[in-house]
């Protein structure tokens, strides 16, 4: 495998508050859209919260604001394409924050990160794929296993990324229409194998697969990009 | 004046919607800076202006989608002349020349003109207006799947072909000659003429329905398929799609066959002036099954099943651009000399490219030959419109059970055959297979052979 | 061909004495035009040249350099700066039976006897059954930093005539075979040299004296499968180039280089669309009305039901050669123009 480019990874422990990770991730994407840092990727886990993409209407959440926030959620309306999601602890999640040069093919970008999910999938014994007649995204026959939703900054550099289901309860589901689409379920590795899945258990080979496929070698970030995901975990 | 379009986002991203004016008209930008969201699915982006000056129009409303490549907003850079400005990142679909009439900068009338001669350029001129909408009503796959060129036209009109049921791999999803060879071409499309499939519908469609691009990353080379490679690709799903595919297989004892060959290579080389192979003994044997039993020497012609008297024998050849089944024309009139230096003749002529277009068409039925690679056991594509497709693999040496239940070593092969069930049922198949079984090992092809 | 590379033009500068090819036989397309003068001179002695500085001084660009001391002052003749002159005098020596080879120095002078050209030497035989033999020969094309004196492609306009016969080869072979073709036909013609070629462009060129090159047969340069590039003299050399690059990105491109454009071979064309269904026409006369636009209008008309995307031209404009070496680059049509230009083409 030759050498990829070099890349921050950064992978805060515990549950990263979903406003500050989005507003960290945000400000890596500002310094990379200016070519001050490289390329860099976020992996954690987050507490449980609704986001809404732009293409989110809002008869897809179907539990109130009220009955989220009593069950210990919160819901977020947020700048990445398409409709709604739920992250919550269970679930990885990958940020790749990557410049896309000068001719951006962001459909190659969400791609990759089907092909990250793919591969991981099937490091645990569960074949998720493409479904290309339905979504992007990946999925275990009818189930959706990982989320994809993604903004460019300017077309060249990438936000937001995937959510791939590990031991997540899947029932936080029942409160949106999940990706805009009624009729298809979700399902995780857990439910799919029938045992504990942690992330933990799955992150090391996802974030191979990420360095792999997006042709990534990993390196340290300096201490002041990884303070603030640390001070902001709540578990 | 600089026109900014809806962005390629990548091949397969078609289209996007307008989320949101982050400038409007009147308002100055500066290069790079933001103008407008756009959403298309799964990715939002903000675009960003190729050029710094006043925005002077906004073309279509917010929350309008728009095929990429669209015109969306003009700037004024100050250039005077109207241009055609990406946004950043070059959209690789150029607009239509349709949609700047007028636009080209104007030439001096005469170089005597007292004015500052304009800065040259050479002058490229794409097209006028895209060929007229076709009578029919095209699908709508992409802003210029209407658009039918002259010899798309007239090669669907040659070959009786429904272009609705194609989609195009062109520029804004237009059909373009590529696209219409490899949905209904042979293998030999290359060589122009083939005969069309019955029915390209649904295959060709399903030719087109290709899944999500997964470009060549780091360590992967990329390149564009050959058009015989497009027409082998079609040809193939096709025949995949198409037919209610079913496979035999029986084993020949094909000792004296072996010890036949032996003997008499040299001679029949010398008087023939051709290779003796087991080749033309098992297209002989082939031949009298399909006298035999017609059915399998038939074609599905709409509800009708077209039984011809004679056979042409398509033979499988493989060659440096890929697969091609050449006919042996009359083969059913043929002893094995004479087909043996038809298959000789054609193979040779289909490796140096020189094949006519008429020698390539209207098999009746088809034999593969992997078994000079070592192939044991091969479950072929049936060559449409033929109702089957015979495998002759490797003759190996293996221990046999013979009379009076010895065990004895004897010259062995697996012939089989791909049959489609539309046509034949597993007994007609089984008969067939067992006439050649039997022609093999009874048959005294010496004589056969003018030997 | 760098475009780049200067040719100070006019007299003197690097020329080589007729006859001496490179060490390995090959010849330069200079070399190959003197041959053919010579081996025509030395077969039939009604052929005689005449033109400004061609005897003592050798030519402008000394392509008839040694030709004067061979072949004597009766045969090989020094004229006024005149140009009109030169036409009408071989006009004269061609119904008394010889057979003139005129030389202008640069083609841009052809205009100065523009008139005895066009309703003379054009019209002549058609008017009082005389054969008039006459060849005017002359360095044409840009890409040499000669500005808009030194660089013009007049062929559109003695095409526009009628009854002359141009050719403008690419190669040295064609050059030779050509010329020799020319010298031997009893019609009016006009030899146009490119002078960007003289020296760059060098290879094995036959040394048969009777190896002619028929007039009016374009010849496929390079086969091809999925676009046609349809073009003549300096610009066959770019779209060669541009071949080779786009070959490297899957882009197979047929490049037919028409040597003679009047009359031209559209057999040869047609045959290219019929087996491509995609045509770009590259010229270096100008986009209006030039050459190019002739091989357009001919595919349009006779090519149409074989054609899966619009005629594409790429071409300089009507416009004056300008002298500033970028913008003479910006005028002539590039290798990386002509690859942008098939790639619009193959996307269409």
């Amino acid at each position: 495998m030759a050498e990829g480019r070099a890349a921050w990874l950064l992978r805060p422990e515990g549950l990263v508050d979903y406003d500050v990770a989005n507003e960290a991730m945000h400000d890596l994407a500002r310094r990379r859209l200016a070519d001050e840092i490289p390329d860099a990727v976020i992996v954690l886990q987050h507490p449980p919260v609704f986001t809404a993409g732009r293409r989110a209407t809002a008869d897809e959440l179907l539990w109130d604001e009220v009955t989220v926030a009593a069950r210990g959620g919160a819901v977020r309306r947020i700048d990445r394409g398409g409709s709604f999601t739920f992250h919550g602890p269970g679930q990885l999640v990958a940020y790749p924050i990557v410049g896309l040069g000068s001719r951006p093919d962001a459909a190659a970008h969400l791609r990759r990160l089907e092909e990250v999910a793919i591969r991981t999938c099937a490091d645990v014994g569960v074949a998720a794929d493409r479904r290309a007649d339905v979504q992007t995204g990946v999925w275990v026959g009818d189930d959706k296993i990982c989320a994809i939703g993604v903004r460019l900054l300017r077309t060249r550099v990438t936000l937001h990324g995937m959510a791939l289901n590990c031991d997540t309860d899947l029932a936080w589901f029942d409160g949106i229409v999940a990706c805009g689409l009624p009729d298809r379920g979700v399902t995780s590795l857990a439910r799919v194998l029938g045992r504990d899945v942690p992330v933990a258990e799955v992150a090391p080979t996802a974030v191979g697969h990420i360095a792999d496929v997006f042709g990534l070698t990993f390196i340290d970030p300096p201490d002041d990009v990884v303070r603030p995901f640390v001070a902001a975990a709540v578990a | 004046m600089t026109s900014i379009q809806m962005p390629q986002l990548g091949e397969t991203i078609v289209e996007g919607t307008i989320l949101k004016w982050l400038k409007n008209e009147g308002d100055e930008v500066k290069a790079d800076e933001p103008l407008f969201e756009i959403s298309t699915d799964k990715v939002d982006t903000e675009v960003p202006s190729p050029v710094a000056g006043t925005v002077t129009k906004l073309l279509v409303a917010e929350g309008t989608t728009v095929p990429v490549g669209t015109a969306v907003m003009e700037i004024d850079d100050g250039s005077g002349a109207s241009g055609n400005g990406s946004s950043a990142p070059e959209p690789a679909a150029a607009v239509p020349a349709a949609e700047t009439p007028a636009a080209a900068p104007a030439q001096p009338p005469a170089m005597g003109a007292s004015a500052a001669p304009p800065s040259p350029a050479p002058q490229v001129q794409p097209s006028g207006q895209p060929a007229p909408a076709p009578s029919v009503t095209m699908p709508d796959r992409g802003p210029r799947s209407n658009i039918l060129s002259p010899i798309v036209r007239k090669l669907a009109h040659d070959r009786g072909i429904d272009l609705t049921t194609i989609a195009g791999t062109g520029e804004g999803g237009r059909i373009t000659k590529a696209d219409v060879l490899a949905a209904t071409a042979a293998p030999a499309a290359s060589s122009g003429t083939v005969t069309p499939l019955p029915s390209a519908g649904p295959a060709a469609a399903a030719v087109m329905v290709a899944p999500p691009s997964m470009p060549a990353g780091q360590g992967e080379d990329a390149q564009p398929m050959s058009h015989v490679r497009k027409a082998i690709a079609g040809h193939m799903l096709a025949s995949a799609q198409q037919t209610a595919r079913a496979w035999t297989m029986v084993e020949v004892n094909v000792d004296r066959l072996v010890r036949l060959r032996a003997e008499i290579k040299e001679k029949f080389q010398a008087n023939f002036g051709v290779k003796l192979t087991y080749l033309p003994m098992v297209t002989r044997a082939t031949i009298d099954a399909l006298q035999q039993f017609p059915l399998v020497n038939s074609r599905l012609d709409g509800e009708n099943i077209v039984t011809p008297r004679f056979v042409n024998m398509g033979i499988a050849v493989s060659y440096d651009a890929g697969l091609i089944v050449p006919v042996v024309k009359g083969a059913d009139g043929m002893n094995t000399v004479g087909i043996a230096r038809a298959i000789a003749d054609l193979a040779a002529r289909a490796r140096s490219h020189q094949l006519q277009p008429d020698e390539v068409q209207g098999a009746t039925f088809t034999i593969t030959n992997p078994g000079p690679y070592g192939s044991l056991v091969s479950v072929p594509i049936i060559n449409q419109p033929n109702a089957g497709i015979l495998s002759l693999d490797a003759i190996q040496k293996r221990p046999v059970v013979v009379e009076d239940d010895a065990i004895a070593v004897r010259s062995m092969v697996y012939i089989s055959m791909s049959w489609d069930h539309r046509l034949i049922d597993g007994e007609l198949a089984t008969r067939f297979l067992a006439r050649v079984k039997h022609n093999l090992e009874t048959w005294d092809f010496a004589e056969d052979l003018g030997l | 061909m760098a475009s780049t590379t200067v040719e100070s033009g006019a007299a003197g500068h690097g020329a080589e004495p007729r006859g001496k090819r490179a060490e390995d036989g090959q010849a330069t397309y200079l070399i190959a035009v003197a041959e053919a003068l010579w081996e025509e001179m030395e077969r039939d002695e009604r052929v005689i040249m005449l033109g400004e500085d061609i005897g003592v001084y050798g030519g402008a660009f000394k392509v008839t350099e040694g030709f004067l001391e061979r072949f004597g002052p009766d045969r090989v003749m020094d004229t006024p700066i005149a140009e009109e002159t030169i036409v009408g005098f071989a006009v004269g020596a061609a119904m008394e039976g010889w057979r003139p080879v005129a030389e202008f120095q640069y083609s841009d002078f052809m205009t100065s006897g523009f008139d005895e050209i066009t309703t003379v030497l054009s019209r002549y035989h058609y008017r009082s059954g005389v054969k008039t033999p006459v060849v005017l020969r002359a360095p044409s094309g840009g890409g040499v930093r000669a500005s808009n004196f030194h660089s013009v492609n007049p062929e559109p306009w003695f095409a526009y005539a009628g009854g002359m016969k141009i050719m403008c080869p690419a190669f040295p072979s064609d050059a030779k075979g050509l010329l020799k073709s020319a010298v031997r036909d009893d019609n009016p013609s006009l030899f146009l040299e490119h002078k960007a070629l003289y020296r760059r462009i060098k290879e094995h060129v036959s040394e048969d004296a009777e190896a002619l090159i028929p007039i009016s047969s374009a010849a496929v340069k390079r086969a091809g499968d999925d676009v046609t590039i349809v073009t003549y003299g300096a610009m066959v050399h770019k779209a060669l180039e541009a071949a080779d690059t786009l070959a490297g990105r899957g882009v197979s491109v047929e490049v037919v280089d028409l040597r003679t454009v009047y009359p031209m071979d559209e057999e040869t064309v047609i045959r290219s669309i019929e087996k491509t269904s995609r045509a770009l026409v590259l010229y270096e006369s100008f986009h209006f009305l030039g050459i190019g636009a002739e091989v357009a209008s001919v595919i349009a008309e006779k090519a149409f039901e074989h054609l899966d995307a619009p005629v594409m031209r790429l071409a300089p404009p009507n416009h004056p050669v300008p002298f500033s070496p970028p913008l003479e680059d910006a005028f002539l049509p590039q290798v990386a123009d002509i690859e942008a230009a098939v790639d619009r083409l193959s996307a269409w």
